[in-house]
């Protein structure tokens, strides 16, 4: 095993800290969201310091407690989980800026910068743990305060959406624990590395399979895939704006990383592989097909990116579905830049609604809101659209274009056709709506509009990134790259976890 | 013993499943409780029936329980405790806005 790199804990446990502290300073609620945004900046520093160590010199560890695996609860940042906590680390530290400059009353709760960064703390440890326990305890650390803030957010019905996802995510939670019994009664350990490697030999003991299934299903739900997405829309659009554009872009991420996880470490092995992945093709292309469709006929605006969030994690869903190499490394890449789009496209569809009386999105109300704006915000939302369809320069070409180039590659020619009809369908809605806020008239009767907005520093500074990440893509297809191939190297992850002389629970 | 303990766990989980889909917030939590601890039982029969004597002990070569999972299911308890306690929270400020903890009287969000 190698030495423990303290910038893991750094990450996962910093903001949790912080978030106590602000707790201190009770009711001054801008000194918390400073604290706040300084937490998120220092969990995004570490999560690159990992990043960087894990591009130069491999896998890195670090052991809980010093107890060595399979017994100790280690957490691992190898190329996946890196990549997955510095995108999240990103947004979220985002989230915590557009939470400074937010006019929502939500944000001046006391508890509001705590709840933001024990989330902060779930999603960071659910990415890098390397034990399947640990992720539970973390996943479920992230979904209680998710549902807290969704409960007080300054939308009615946050608390309705609240509890339908309180009882759902809980549904996938059971899943999870289901397939946790069955592991441990198979294997006798919850460590991904040991378990792999239990798994590599082929042989299948009772309950072995039926864990597999249950793992699918409790990532699949937590991703809002087709059958088990009727929570994502509501829950997000009620959010508020900073914990939305959290929520939709990185925290559905977290059943995306686990099914990548669960075909390329566990179970590996030709038949159930083949079936999981014939699974997550036909959700993603259903998921694909509904998504653009939802987002097309719905009367709100943050509905419709959150419905288009949910075609998106489908495209995300056939790239794991090939499972080559090249599709793997187009599956992380559009999942690199989705996260940022949207992350972008709701908060500034947030400065958008914070001007209108009743700070909704409904497409009805926010028309010609744009018009009081700053032209700037308008150009943004475009580029964000043209992002998100895919078109040149922006990154969200090279993401459809490297999943397009994997599909011809994996000759799926039907999922082509949609993802291609799917793209023309978001140019449709996105120029849409931002004909509509920016350039129609307001309507004077109805909108009374107020003299402030949210500050749109956030979603300027992550447009930036998306046109950057768009004309400069080479380095991040060469690490998807790389990272796609030590991905399919199972035995690279087991021996950076296990050191050299891999024994299992089993062997002592 | 086994047969025991496996017939609760599927009882206990047709009772939740049946309690959680009524319309009625307060009888889905309850189902939701009890669906918890049925699989907080299914975890704790993952290993702990196989041992005679306590898992640290003096007596040498006898079969003591895997500590493991009691320790699973400890944890598995207080996450599910938790989730139980915030969502009876909320459905006690529902019942203070709509006067109704009804499903059908808490119906607002549209499609």
């Amino acid at each position: 095993m190698a030495e423990s790199n303290f910038l893991i804990i750094v990450t996962v446990f910093f903001p949790l800290l912080s978030g106590v502290v602000s707790l201190l300073f009770w009711g001054q609620d801008r000194i918390q969201r400073y604290i706040g945004f300084g937490a998120g900046v220092v969990a995004w520093l570490a999560s690159l310091g990992v990043l960087l160590a894990t591009i130069e010199s491999g896998p890195q560890v670090y052991s809980l407690g010093g107890w060595a695996p399979p017994f100790g609860i280690i957490l691992v940042g190898d190329y996946l989980s890196s990549i997955f906590v510095f995108m999240s680390s990103t947004v979220m530290m985002m989230g915590l800026l557009y939470a400074i400059g937010c006019n929502d009353k939500v944000v001046t709760r006391p508890a509001f910068t705590t709840l933001f960064l024990a989330m902060h703390t779930g999603l960071m440890g659910a990415l890098y743990t390397g034990d399947l326990f640990t992720m539970f305890v973390f996943t479920e650390l992230m979904v209680l305060s998710s549902v807290s803030l969704v409960a007080i957010s300054d939308n009615d019905l946050g608390l309705e959406a609240a509890i339908k996802y309180l009882f759902i995510s809980s549904m996938g939670t059971l899943f999870l624990l289901m397939g946790i019994a069955a592991i441990y009664a198979a294997f006798g350990t919850l460590n991904f590395a040991d378990i792999g490697q239990q798994l590599a030999t082929g042989e299948r003991p009772f309950l072995a399979r039926e864990a597999a299934i249950m793992l699918t299903a409790a990532f699949l739900l937590k991703s809002a895939v087709f059958p088990f997405h009727f929570w994502q829309p509501d829950f997000h659009t009620t959010a508020p704006t900073p914990v939305h554009a959290v929520l939709s872009s990185v925290v559905v991420k977290i059943g995306v990383y686990g099914l990548i996880r669960l075909t390329t470490l566990l179970f590996t092995a030709e038949d159930e592989l083949e079936t999981i992945q014939n699974i997550l093709l036909v959700l993603g292309t259903i998921s694909i097909f509904f998504g653009s469709l939802g987002a097309f006929r719905t009367y709100d605006g943050k509905r419709m990116l959150a419905y288009s969030t949910f075609g998106q994690i489908g495209f995300i869903l056939l790239g794991i579905g090939w499972g080559t190499a090249l599709s793997l490394a187009a599956s992380l890449v559009y999942a690199f830049n989705h996260a940022f789009i949207k992350s972008a496209l709701l908060m500034l569809f947030g400065v958008v609604a914070s001007r209108t009386k009743t700070k909704s999105a409904r497409l009805a109300e926010v028309a010609g809101v744009g018009k009081s704006l700053p032209w700037v915000v308008g150009v943004l939302y475009l580029l964000g659209g043209f992002a998100l369809a895919g078109v040149p320069p922006m990154n969200g070409f090279i993401s459809k274009l490297a999943l397009v180039q994997s599909g011809v590659d994996a000759q799926a020619w039907l999922t082509l056709g949609l993802a291609v009809g799917a793209g023309i369908l978001t140019m449709m809605y996105m120029t849409r709506t931002w004909q509509l806020v920016f350039q129609q008239k307001p309507n004077d009767d109805t909108v009374e509009l107020k003299t402030y907005n949210d500050n749109p520093l956030a979603p300027a500074l992550l447009i930036t990134a998306c046109v950057l990440l768009g004309i400069y893509a080479g380095p991040l297809a060469e690490l998807a790259t790389d990272a796609a191939e030590q991905i399919l190297d199972a035995p690279i992850y087991i021996e950076a976890v296990l050191g050299e002389s891999a024994t299992t629970v089993a062997e002592r | 013993m086994n047969i025991v303990f496996a017939l609760t766990i599927g009882s206990l989980f047709g009772l939740g499943v049946y309690q959680l889909l009524r319309r009625d917030l307060i009888k889905s939590a309850m189902g939701f409780a009890l669906l918890f601890t049925s699989v907080n039982l299914l975890l704790l029969a993952v290993g702990a029936f196989d041992g005679v004597v306590p898992a640290y002990t003096t007596n040498e070569g006898e079969q003591a329980s895997d500590p493991l999972v009691q320790a699973l299911v400890l944890t598995a308890i207080v996450v599910s405790f938790g989730s139980y306690a915030l969502l009876l929270g909320l459905v006690n400020i529902v019942s203070t806005r709509f006067g109704s903890v009804r499903t059908d009287d808490v119906n607002h969000l549209q499609r």
